[in-house]
């Protein structure tokens, strides 16, 4: 964390402090900032360290806050099953938030490898949620 | 502009409809599901009563003359632009491509007419302040008429102008179910001549399913089930209706007015599908069954109330959505 974040740590500290929030992660391109509630104090706290993955996969993340769906609320099956092969681009779940549905697209060419979250489970801003096999290492 | 391509008749342009030209003795049109139009407009960035292209036969195929954003809302018809697209989503459609809606699919519901919305909306001349098409009176949408292979219809969009798509909502009828022992149900409101039906009648029309029948289209759902018995022959001078409302014809066996009813009909009347429920309907296919719930005027008004609170609730996501993307 850089100095010039001191200011706003002290700002979201005092914020969290009339609240009833335990911990509060922010992430952005680069940078992290975890603070969590120890006591009556609101302390910063050690990344924790991103999930292990294989060095030949890549994810596709939530680019919001949301309710990541494997499958569509009208249908029955998966809009990615595990196995399939995608572009860049493609749509492999969604993201719901209250009626609004936003897309989870794949980062690369590739194969969907797993769902990194159950259908139904609320996911943060960065949020993996798709492993994904790109193709020109798997070809 | 876009192509039909294809020669099944029966899709035609509707709006949210010919509001207030009933006492012209013009029937009202527009879309059978008037929540499925409007949520899509939303998607587009329309105004919620701009003019789309109703689809109630499948398959359905049109190509894009030029650059355009649409979106698909209503049934699930499995769409497809060389690559399948979401249900009651938005997408960007290139010049060339050809859009072809499937049969409806079941999944968590079964729909039978599926909206195609343009950005911009279809184009064509307002009659009596809309752009519906009104079949009986051969005015209004494209030409008066169902579209016909090789019709072409403009859009309120000049070519390259961008709209923000690929994102989607979850469909009313999962937002906003309901259902009666698994059948889609509506509410109804008790009409003039409830009263003179038998008890036993009027018991039955509550409690038991009511199956659509093939003779069901735009002008009326032809509804059998256990006769509905008069207590005493009923003789009525010819009197204003609108859609929505139950007429009893002497064989005892409900019609539902739609959206195409003419203004006037002289059959005794049960009741009336409330404003707010009549989208379902409209979406329950031929040879469904469906349940009616007894409502009163208190309830109906607060059930429109909610279908507006829904439209407004994602039409303020959607605008979110698309502020959070023009300032990335």
């Amino acid at each position: 964390m850089t100095t010039s974040n001191s200011d706003r740590v002290r700002q979201l500290s005092d914020w969290l402090r009339d609240t009833d929030i335990a911990r509060l992660e922010l992430r952005g391109p680069g940078e992290s900032i975890c603070l969590q509630r120890e006591g009556g104090r609101i302390v910063v706290a050690p990344d924790e360290p991103a999930p292990e993955m294989d060095a030949t996969s890549v994810a596709a993340t939530a680019a919001s806050v949301g309710v990541f769906l494997h499958r569509h609320p009208l249908r029955d099956s998966a809009i990615a099953e595990t196995g399939t092969t995608v572009r860049s681009g493609q749509v492999v779940g969604l993201l719901q938030i209250g009626a609004l549905l936003l897309p989870v697209t794949s980062p690369c060419d590739g194969v969907v490898a797993a769902m990194l979250l159950e259908h139904g489970a609320t996911a943060g801003y960065g949020t993996r949620l798709v492993e994904l096999h790109p193709s020109s290492t798997t070809s | 502009m876009i192509e039909i391509l294809s020669a099944s008749a029966l899709a035609t342009v509707q709006d949210l409809g010919r509001v207030g030209a009933l006492r012209w003795g013009v029937g009202t049109s527009g879309a059978m599901d008037p929540l499925a139009l409007a949520a899509g407009n939303i998607l587009l960035g329309n105004d919620e009563g701009a003019a789309a292209v109703e689809v109630p036969v499948f398959p359905f195929r049109v190509r894009f003359a030029q650059d355009c954003a649409f979106a698909v809302t209503g049934a699930d018809v499995a769409a497809k632009l060389d690559e399948p697209v979401l249900p009651w989503w938005s997408t960007q459609a290139r010049a060339g491509q050809v859009l072809n809606l499937g049969l409806p699919q079941g999944g968590a519901w079964r729909g039978s007419r599926a909206y195609l919305c343009l950005a911009g909306g279809v184009e064509v001349q307002a009659v009596l302040g809309s752009r519906s098409t009104q079949l009986r009176g051969a005015f209004g949408g494209h030409e008066g008429r169902a579209l016909r292979q090789g019709d072409t219809l403009r859009f309120g969009v000049s070519d390259g102008e961008q709209r923000s798509t690929d994102f989607g909502l979850v469909p009313p009828a999962l937002a906003l179910p309901l259902q009666v022992d698994g059948l889609p149900a509506m509410r109804v409101l008790p009409a003039a001549e409830y009263t003179l039906y038998s008890e036993a009648s009027r018991a039955a029309f509550w409690s038991e399913p009511w199956k659509i029948t093939a003779q069901s289209d735009r002008y009326g759902y032809r509804l059998v089930g256990t006769p509905l018995e008069a207590v005493s022959a009923l003789e009525m001078r010819s009197h204003g209706i609108v859609p929505g409302v139950i007429q009893v014809p002497p064989g005892g066996q409900p019609i539902v007015q739609m959206r195409d009813a003419q203004p006037s009909g002289g059959y005794p009347k049960l009741g009336t599908v409330i404003e707010a429920d009549l989208w379902r309907l409209g979406q329950a296919p031929i040879g469904s069954r469906v349940r009616f719930i007894e409502t009163n005027w208190d309830e109906a008004v607060a059930a429109l109330a909610q279908t507006r609170r829904w439209l407004d609730e994602v039409r303020r996501l959607v605008e979110l959505q698309r502020g959070y993307r023009s300032g990335r």
